[in-house]
């Protein structure tokens, strides 16, 4: 799931401080199951954006809406008639939804009201943990299924340095060291022998540029 | 809920034995009314709490075939109580009945009477019926644990419905009690290792002698033995041996103690546990009456339990000595004697007592069955103090669990004493006995769930404290996943935590949706109270009897627990109109719910904290927590709120529109 932080109150009255009508536009995608970004979330904010400006003497108009995925064009045209009513869009959708909306929308601004974090898991509710930087080459299979570019704090390929101690990285004793993870669980594998195995470094130059997955067999032809 | 196309509603006006007479025509009130012919019946009563009332009713339901009730008088919680009481024996469910309290100050007229009564009636007219739910269960049960308690609640259950009892031993004292009997199966060697489903409906998870093994239950009873655990330390480093026994070694052995002087040492390691009391006198009664010289030395006698009086009386009949100590004692064996030297709290001036015996019983501590740690969690179920089941919490009774349809029964929860553990084991007998004929018919009154609006993200599933939600696939569910999380009728205790958690607003409790509460606060009063039925609302009535004035400009908003206080419940008050919100919440450690309260404190911080970032104080939030009792506290509350909303001055935020 993608991992998202709100943004400051503060900082979304900034954005929106020239307008008197705006739009907070939710996603039902991983927003929600993250607690950031569905209906709820979308209700909340859109109460302190009203009182927040109402105390100013500057009142605004808030529309709430909520779709089922705000990465895909279908769901985003469910926007179009609260969109045609507003000055700007307030979207609680990950980096992705938010980029994607300003896209589909051309002509109104589209703010960002959370900050996109990690691509993690939800150990149990309020905590989340960061597993994938979707780096596009795995390695898991070397590394008893512990990911040392997301887990690891230097995102070294053959650990641990020397500021693992105790189990923990030395950036913070709360962080664990994901090399001392991996060794604990190739042990418990009964692949320790994995951990000699040299691990060659990732071509990180972005030659291709922006990555894009085109599956000539999926596509359609549109005219 | 769906519409109801058939409401045969009864209407009562009750003038509190004249009371209301002075302000309010109850005739003209009935008039008035009756000229809206959508009741089946109508009625003005003198006093309807009074006994022969009751009976009337009863037979009013019944002869007008009423599913409705609406009462118009006052609104008396423990009056309320009783009459839901009579509407649920009646067929009726409690949602189905209306409380009109016509002692409202400033509409004690009849217009004002007239105009609430016809508002309420609207209401319930319009409203759907409550949709009952036909559910096959299994009458099966499953006992956990075969000691003599596993075995009487099994010999108990047996009569009505098939128990299998399980234990992970394979000699326990149980066993010959019930191998062979009717509707009884015993399988030993066998360790509970998982469970899913739902009450009528758990599918339990063995490793049986190794081997895994699954079987389906209706419901289950916990009856894992506590272990009683001698502690040397508790008794200066004594140790036990020929003369010197404790508690539960002599209970076990069957010597012959005539002629002999045996003494029993109470209140030095049970601190906290009837039941070395109970077994004391008990001993201590069948030994001088077969010719032994009994004292028990106690420094405080604990007979707070049914009967345990009558021992005591009995014992002292009997002739056994009763002698009180005071702090430490000494005990010293040789081969012949075992002395105990203490103090005697009313002679302080003479020098240290000894008693000199031929045996030394001394009382012990119990401890959990070593499983009860790994099989709470397998379960999820809650312990409490001092690692057994059951948390500490006063609307917890004696057999109940945090989940539907899984029961405590014995010292799993506590030591206790037999005239305890058959009052449990009939309570459970009566708990089970509602899976016993294969089917159980309930209200559909759990939350319901707007598939298009779940986004499967687990939170509800997460924050039940009962373990009442699934999450379902299926094709007719509208939404990416085809699955959405589902209530279940037998598990769900209607607390409404997962309404108030989700993030996707997809979880509506009937009764009091986010559309029915908000609507409550759509034109606020300058405080609004969110309170919570098992002790704010109480509080609030009882409270409105102290200082009436002190609710004019407060609107109580009641909800079944606190843990259905949203978060955007306390910010859209405040966007619309009020200046300041409390929430009246039970005690820490006793919600009716688990912990429905402590996620109203998070929820309060939370909106302290959103208030915070937009220039407003936080202090117009608060949290109290209160019992039903305490009136006092809930005026004290609000009058305390009212001055802090004051000093702010009006709430700069409010949006009137």
């Amino acid at each position: 799931m993608i991992v998202v932080e709100n943004k400051s109150v503060e900082d979304i009255l900034q954005m929106i401080a020239p307008y008197k009508k705006v739009l907070i536009a939710g996603c039902y995608g991983c927003v929600t199951v993250c607690l950031a970004g569905g209906e709820k979330e979308v209700g909340l904010l859109a109460s302190q954006i009203r009182m927040a400006r109402q105390k100013e003497g500057n009142p605004i108009e808030v529309l709430e809406q909520t779709v089922e995925r705000q990465c895909d064009k279908e769901y985003l045209d469910k926007f179009q008639d609260n969109v045609r009513e507003v000055e700007a869009v307030v979207s609680l959708a990950c980096g992705i939804g938010i980029q994607y909306l300003a896209e589909i929308y051309g002509s109104v601004p589209v703010l960002p009201g959370v900050n996109t974090q990690f691509l993690g898991t939800n150990r149990d509710v309020g905590q989340w943990e960061e597993f994938c930087m979707a780096c596009g080459e795995c390695v898991l299979d070397k590394t008893g299924g512990i990911c040392p570019i997301a887990r690891c704090s230097k995102s070294l390929l053959n650990g641990p340095c020397g500021g693992s101690q105790d189990g923990k990285c030395e950036i913070s004793k709360d962080v664990d060291c994901a090399w001392a993870l991996i060794y604990d669980r190739l042990s418990a594998l009964g692949q320790l022998d994995k951990m000699t195995e040299y691990i060659p470094a990732k071509n990180w130059h972005r030659e291709k540029g922006p990555r894009k997955l085109v599956k000539e067999e999926l596509t359609l032809e549109r005219d | 809920m769906s519409k109801n196309t058939n409401i045969r509603l009864g209407v009562y006006l009750c003038d509190c034995e004249g009371k209301l007479d002075q302000s309010i025509d109850l005739n003209k009130v009935k008039a008035v009314i009756q000229s809206r012919a959508d009741f089946e019946y109508i009625r003005i009563a003198n006093l309807l709490c009074g006994t022969l009332e009751k009976e009337k009713i009863v037979q009013e339901i019944d002869k007008y075939s009423l599913n409705r009730l609406l009462i118009a008088g006052c609104t008396d919680p423990f009056i309320k109580r009783q009459f839901t009481v009579l509407a649920e024996e009646n067929g009726i469910n409690r949602y189905e009945v209306e409380f009109v309290n016509l002692l409202i100050p400033g509409k004690e007229n009849t217009e004002g009477a007239v105009s609430i009564i016809n508002e309420v009636l609207l209401q319930m007219q319009t409203r759907g019926a409550v949709v009952y739910e036909e559910i096959d269960v299994l009458p099966e049960v499953l006992v956990i644990g075969c000691g003599t308690e596993g075995a009487a609640a099994a010999l108990a259950v047996s009569e009505n419905q098939p128990v299998t009892v399980v234990d992970n031993d394979t000699f326990r004292d149980g066993i010959s009690l019930i191998e062979g009997k009717k509707n009884i199966t015993v399988k030993t060697g066998v360790k509970v290792v998982g469970l899913e489903g739902f009450p009528g409906n758990f599918l339990v998870r063995f490793l049986d002698n190794g081997k895994h093994a699954k079987q389906s239950f209706g419901a289950i009873i916990i009856a894992l033995e506590a272990q009683p655990s001698f502690d040397p330390i508790k008794y200066n480093g004594v140790e036990l041996g020929e003369r010197i026994l404790s508690l539960s070694q002599f209970v076990k052995n069957d010597r012959d103690y005539a002629g002999q002087k045996v003494t029993f040492i109470l209140g030095q390691a049970d601190q906290d546990s009837l039941l070395s009391y109970a077994t004391a006198l008990s001993n201590a009664i069948a030994l001088q009456e077969k010719g032994a010289d009994v004292s028990i030395l106690y420094d405080d006698m604990k007979v707070s339990a049914d009967e345990l009086e009558q021992d005591y009386e009995l014992a002292r009949a009997r002739g056994v000595n009763f002698l009180k100590y005071n702090g430490d004692l000494q005990i010293l064996t040789t081969d012949v004697a075992a002395t105990v030297r203490y103090w005697e709290p009313f002679l302080p001036q003479i020098e240290q007592i000894r008693l000199i015996s031929d045996y030394l019983v001394l009382a012990e501590d119990y401890v959990p069955h070593p499983d009860t740690a790994d099989l709470a969690v397998v379960l999820d179920v809650r312990t409490g103090p001092g690692g057994f089941f059951q948390e500490d919490n006063v609307h917890f009774l004696p057999v109940m669990s945090n989940r539907e349809g899984i029961y405590f029964v014995g010292s799993c929860h506590g030591p206790i004493h037999g005239i305890e553990l058959d009052k449990e084991v009939e309570t459970a007998k009566a708990e089970v006995g509602r899976f016993a004929s294969g089917n159980i018919r309930v209200p559909a009154l759990q939350p319901q769930v707007t598939a298009e609006q779940c986004a499967v993200c687990l939170t509800c599933y997460r924050c039940c404290p009962h373990h009442a939600i699934e999450i379902v696939h299926d094709e007719s569910l509208n939404n990416m996943y085809n699955s959405a999380a589902r209530m279940n009728p037998l598990a769900c205790r209607r607390c409404g935590t997962c309404a108030a958690e989700c993030p996707g607003k997809a979880i509506q409790l009937p009764f009091y949706s986010d559309e029915e509460i908000l609507q409550k606060v759509s034109k606020p009063p300058k405080l609004v109270a969110y309170a919570c039925e098992n002790s704010g609302t109480l509080a609030a009535e009882f409270a409105k009897s102290l200082q009436p004035e002190l609710q004019e400009n407060l609107q109580i908003v009641s909800v079944p627990c606190s843990g259905k206080i949203d978060a955007l419940f306390l910010l859209k008050a405040l966007e619309q109109g009020a200046d300041g919100v409390l929430l009246l919440v039970c005690h820490k450690e006793n919600c009716k719910y688990v912990w429905g309260n402590e996620r109203a404190d998070k929820r309060k911080e939370q909106v302290q904290r959103r208030l915070a970032e937009i220039g407003l104080e936080g202090d117009r939030v608060d949290i109290v927590h209160l019992a039903a009792n305490q009136g006092n506290q809930f005026n004290a509350s609000v009058r305390s709120m009212v001055d802090k909303i004051n000093q702010l001055g009006s709430n700069p935020g409010k949006v009137i529109k």
